[in-house]
């Protein structure tokens, strides 16, 4: 999955670059500093100085596509004379873990990537993270909402390490074709498709309940049609006036977990996140419900997604259907690095038209990118340039709950993972969320009345 | 004082300055932090409340019920199969010493790397085990998906882990047996299973004892191979005290999975404690 033998590159890219001193735009200045020949290089608005050379550390999950973050430190090595390293660390719950643990501790890499939304307020930002709220290199270029996900208070803090991606439906356009199927528009619809396919003896399906993170998404992908038909649900919930137990809309999220469990194939307890993409690719299931995210996997495995499709979550009537988008993982500057120049001048760096043409040259977007006027390139994914893309140009998207408010309670994979696998009711599963998210607001110290 | 009682006191001193540093002070600071609403932003007083969220917890009553069965049915277990080995492997055998290394083997190999290989093993239509069921016709079930059986084949995995430990102690305790009991025993026409019952079985009552004492409580806080092979799942079917205390730990609720170790500590120390004098005191009779 993952090609680590580019991390050797670098030193030997890190020797050829020793001569070349730029910094990828033409106002870039270069001074050199008296007596020793040592390279300063000064960025483009010659705000950060550093030493030709200098490293920085970078962490990141092991989840994420990397291939495009490889090519844009190779490009970085070559343009601004900054190292990368990248360390990697696991994702979900153990993930969290190294993260609170190594800024706790002050050991935190120089970039550390982590989730936006309502995971980044839960690291206290403000404490570690530097706020980028007065860099207009980088402000001017951030999509509003994107913006809006790494603010927490009055200071925003991340850059979108990849575009922005869906929880969606992904689906096998051969096994489709085969049985004649089309597109459901509601939840009766898709049901009834998977009922077919496994009345024809396919896995209706998949599940990839093994990487428990992978089970949440039927609930949080269902959170736009959540918030269309009862918008102020966000706000109500965050104020502690309403749960999911309460909202019949909400609730619905959770029937959707339970509804799943008779058409899984028969492994799903056991099957991984790596397994399902190797079985919807090649259609050893009709449906995989998963963050986008996995398209870029597939294509990265394979070298080509074109026979898999994307629809939404589907609500109960076609026209109350909306696609949930997430925001992209970002990058944070480590406010204690002592490379803080070399950081930044990173940190503008990535979300440069170049880079971000050099990441798209290796790897293509799940969704649309966060970066202003950047827009999909002509060889995107069949699923995202045409089925994803319609859902945004009818402007029938909307955001995960996380990325709306700061709530999401700790155990919500264990939750829908025992919906999912029939051990509770969606109502029981409600009720054990909102006593979840009970705790986590009780922690985070908001003032619930109980 | 007089320096004779004060003399002996220097010789303690060290052992009691480690114990301090490293055992008192941390077990009073996790009191003190288990009453704190800490979290990564910060620190306030809460009082009895964490104890409170923590046994209205619903992962809670499972994570008491399962860590119980696992110590138990571990140390179970690992006492009659750990005897069992023993006294097969100190009788008259050819390669004794190989076939010891053998038991005590899978002791030595990391938790971690144990748990990933059962789990591949125990995958439900690729596993080794279930396709060898295959072979005889028989449908292997899902052996960690199953809710029914998941905790029963990580226990499996800790007695085929763990058995080596137990096996070790009752060789060392067999073969301490003095042979003239053996000899008289034989001279007098007993069988060799009358040998082992009426000797040996009584005679390694102090490895018994090790045996039962180290397995519960290693089975108590039984931690890395359940995260490896479960992670607590699916749901919470194998959630075990530890994993439930790791999992508040990693959502950043520190005062929480604080008094989480608190309770499990105290439910270790009220079980392991008073049995560990039941054991001594039928030891001596």
């Amino acid at each position: 999955m993952r090609n680590k033998k580019k991390m050797l590159v670098f030193p030997l890219v890190a020797a050829m670059s020793l001569s070349m001193v730029g910094c990828g735009s033409t106002e870039g200045t270069e001074a050199t500093t008296g007596g020793d020949s040592e390279t300063v290089v000064a960025s483009s608005d010659g705000n950060w100085n550093y030493e030709e050379g200098t490293t920085i550390t970078m962490l990141i999950d092991t989840d994420i596509t990397d291939t495009g973050i490889l090519a844009v430190c190779d490009l970085a090595e070559e343009k601004l004379g900054i190292n990368v390293e990248i360390e990697y660390r696991p994702g979900g719950t153990d993930g969290d873990n190294i993260v609170k643990t190594r800024l706790a501790s002050g050991e935190m890499a120089d970039i550390c990537g982590y989730n936006s939304g309502a995971l980044l307020s839960a690291l206290n930002p403000s404490e570690y993270f530097v706020d980028l709220s007065q860099d207009s290199n980088i402000m001017d270029r951030l999509d509003e909402t994107y913006a809006s996900s790494v603010t927490v208070g009055n200071a925003t803090y991340g850059i979108p390490v990849c575009a922005s991606q869906a929880g969606a439906v992904m689906y096998s356009k051969p096994l489709y074709e085969k049985y004649n199927l089309e597109v459901p528009q509601t939840w009766d619809e898709f049901m009834s498709n998977c009922q077919v396919l496994q009345d024809a003896g396919e896995t209706a399906v998949i599940g990839s309940f093994a990487d428990s993170w992978t089970t949440q998404v039927v609930f949080l992908g269902d959170n736009a049609n959540v918030m269309n038909k009862d918008p102020e649900f966000a706000t109500n919930l965050a104020a502690g006036t309403t749960t999911y137990s309460d909202s019949e809309y909400a609730l619905r999220s959770f029937e959707k977990c339970t509804d799943l469990t008779k058409f899984y194939n028969s492994d799903y307890l056991s099957t991984s996140y790596d397994d399902a993409c190797d079985m919807i690719y090649n259609g050893e299931g009709g449906h995989w419900i998963c963050l986008t995210q996995a398209l870029s996997n597939i294509y990265e495995l394979y070298g080509d997604n074109s026979d898999i499709g994307v629809f939404a979550v589907p609500a109960d009537t076609a026209e109350d259907t909306r696609l949930t988008t997430w925001m992209p993982t970002s990058f944070y500057a480590n406010k204690n690095s002592e490379n803080y120049d070399a950081v930044m001048a990173f940190m503008e760096f990535y979300i440069s038209d170049e880079a971000l043409d050099c990441y798209t040259n290796v790897i293509l977007p799940d969704g649309p990118y966060c970066v202003k006027g950047y827009e999909l390139p002509d060889n995107a994914y069949p699923a995202v340039a045409d089925d994803m893309q319609k859902y945004f140009e009818d402007g029938k998207t909307g955001l995960a709950m996380e990325f709306i408010t700061d709530i999401k309670g700790a155990n919500c994979a264990q939750i829908c993972q025992e919906a999912g696998s029939g051990q509770t009711t969606a109502a029981e599963a409600a009720e054990k969320y909102d006593a979840d998210c009970l705790l986590q607001a009780q922690q985070l110290g908001y003032d619930w009345a109980q | 004082m007089d320096n004779k009682r004060i003399y002996p006191i220097w010789f303690l001193a060290p052992a009691m300055v480690i114990f301090t540093v490293f055992f008192l002070i941390p077990i009073a600071m996790s009191l003190i932090f288990s009453m704190m609403n800490w979290t990564f932003t910060g620190m306030s007083w809460a009082g009895f409340n964490n104890y409170i969220t923590f046994f209205n917890d619903y992962s809670m009553t499972i994570g008491i019920k399962n860590t119980i069965i696992y110590a138990f049915a571990t140390m179970a277990a690992k006492c009659v199969l750990g005897f069992l080995l023993a006294v097969f492997l100190t009788s008259n055998i050819k390669s004794k010493h190989f076939l010891r290394s053998i038991a005590f083997f899978p002791n030595i190999v990391s938790t971690i790397a144990v748990g990933i290989t059962f789990t591949a093993l125990m995958h439900p239509s690729k596993g080794l085990i279930n396709k060898a069921l295959a072979v005889f016709g028989i449908t292997g079930p899902d052996w960690l998906g199953n809710i029914n059986i998941a905790l029963g084949s990580v226990i499996a995995t800790d007695v085929w882990k763990g058995v080596g430990v137990a096996t070790v102690i009752y060789i060392a305790g067999i073969t301490s047996i003095d042979k003239s009991y053996y000899e008289a025993a034989s001279i007098d026409g007993a069988t060799s299973f009358q040998q082992l019952i009426k000797i040996t079985v009584p005679l390694c009552r102090p490895s018994v004892n090790s045996v039962i004492i180290l397995a519960l409580t290693s089975g108590m806080r039984c931690f890395d191979l359940i995260w490896s092979m479960t992670g607590g799942g699916p749901g919470f079917a194998t959630d075990v005290m530890a994993s439930v205390v790791y999992k508040k730990y990693a959502a950043g609720y520190y005062g929480l999975s604080t008094a989480g170790n608190v309770i499990m500590f105290i439910l270790i120390a009220v079980i392991a404690f008073p049995l560990q004098k039941f054991l001594q005191s039928r030891e001596a009779e």
